[in-house]
């Protein structure tokens, strides 16, 4: 897994790739926690490039969710691949988070 | 009795995608989709996973991880054996998808998604080992579309002028549907044909996984710089793309004629 950090004018970008799984899910809730706690808790999560993502990947997603919606923040996410919409699907996660179906579309929602 | 493949791991999270890579190769070999082989691998890292987080986590001793995939004729049969205290993780009961995000734990799916993602689950404990048994079923859903044709889904396909391709499924497009016209759609992108037309005038309802099937085909068509036109959409079924936003994304036309001069003359 690789992630890249953007901070953009209204948003902070995370464009993940690779694998997220249980070896390694703990650095996007590590980055992600980096983030909100610096304030940025307008964000983009781009998983255009995730080849696969297990639960370990959406428990980091959802603890980070609850954390900026205890503010005005949210985070929304980017261009799931259709497998990783299914996993998203199956724990009713495409109707707690704002999903769109690209990074400009889901950065320009803010 | 088919071929049989396994591997064995120490209890640690590190080495769970060998196991993983493993079962994507067999799966792959049994001839399931690229869905199917995502459930199967899905469904044996969460349970590897949750032994070594649940199971061996209190140990003082790590024990070990054996993954047995047997390839049948109708089917494959995954065994998850581990040396752990004797622990059922199919009765743990599922979590509600249908939560709000307040009422949320942000764990405890991994256990919900192996039953959902697999055709059948047992447990049993026997000899001092937890024995986790999964199956994924050679259902025609599951098998790569290679073995996928028009005769197995119903839906048509006709080659028009300039090569390009209307496909014209049926019906409801909903998750029961999605997969086979998935089928077809990637089969026409596989072979080359970026140009296609989707008919619409007989889709009498569409949901959110019917047009995932059309936005994963359009993106593909678009990279590979074809195009995935929408003809005769009903008004109650154009209303759900507008709701959506994707007639901002695809070319809808009343008939296949207009979208074949306006596209591709």
């Amino acid at each position: 897994m690789q992630i890249q950090t953007s901070e953009l004018k209204r948003v902070t970008l995370f464009e993940v790739s690779g694998r997220v799984d249980s070896t390694n899910a703990n650095e996007l809730g590590d980055a992600l926690n980096a983030a909100i706690d610096a304030g940025r808790t307008q964000i983009v999560v781009d998983l255009s490039n995730v080849e696969y993502m297990s639960s370990a990947g959406l428990r980091e997603l959802v603890t980070a969710l609850k954390k900026v919606k205890r503010g005005t923040g949210d985070l929304r996410l980017a261009a799931p691949s259709e497998r990783v919409m299914e996993v998203l699907e199956l724990a009713g996660l495409d109707s707690i988070f704002e999903i769109y179906p690209s990074q400009v579309e889901a950065v320009g929602s803010f | 009795m088919g071929e049989e493949y396994r591997i064995t791991i120490p209890g640690i999270l590190e080495r769970i995608p060998d196991v993983c890579d493993a079962v994507v190769a067999a799966a792959r070999r049994s001839g399931f989709n690229e869905r199917a082989v995502y459930h199967c691998q899905m469904a044996v890292d969460e349970a590897c996973t949750n032994i070594v987080e649940h199971g061996y986590g209190m140990a003082q001793q790590v024990g070990q991880i054996e993954v047995i995939y047997r390839n049948e004729p109708d089917r494959c049969v995954i065994t998850i054996a581990d040396n752990g205290p004797p622990f059922n993780p199919l009765a743990r009961e599922d979590p509600d998808p249908t939560m709000a995000l307040s009422d949320r734990k942000p764990g405890g799916w991994g256990i919900y998604f192996i039953k959902k993602m697999m055709d059948e689950t047992s447990y049993t404990y026997e000899n001092g080992r937890n024995y986790l048994t999964i199956v994924k079923l050679k259902t025609p859903q599951n098998m790569a579309p290679a073995a996928r044709t028009t005769a197995d889904t119903g839906i048509a396909v006709h080659t028009l002028t300039g090569s390009v391709r209307e496909i014209s499924p049926s019906g409801r497009l909903d998750s029961n549907a999605a997969p086979d016209l998935q089928a077809v759609l990637d089969a026409q992108l596989d072979d080359g044909h970026v140009h296609l037309i989707v008919n619409m005038t007989d889709i009498s309802y569409i949901s959110t996984s019917g047009l995932k099937v059309l936005v994963n085909a359009w993106r593909r068509a678009r990279d590979a710089s074809g195009n995935v036109a929408l003809v005769g959409l009903k008004p109650q079924i154009l209303e759900v793309f507008e709701t959506v936003g994707f007639d901002q994304i695809f070319s809808i036309f009343d008939t296949t004629d207009e979208a074949l001069k306006a596209l591709y003359k």
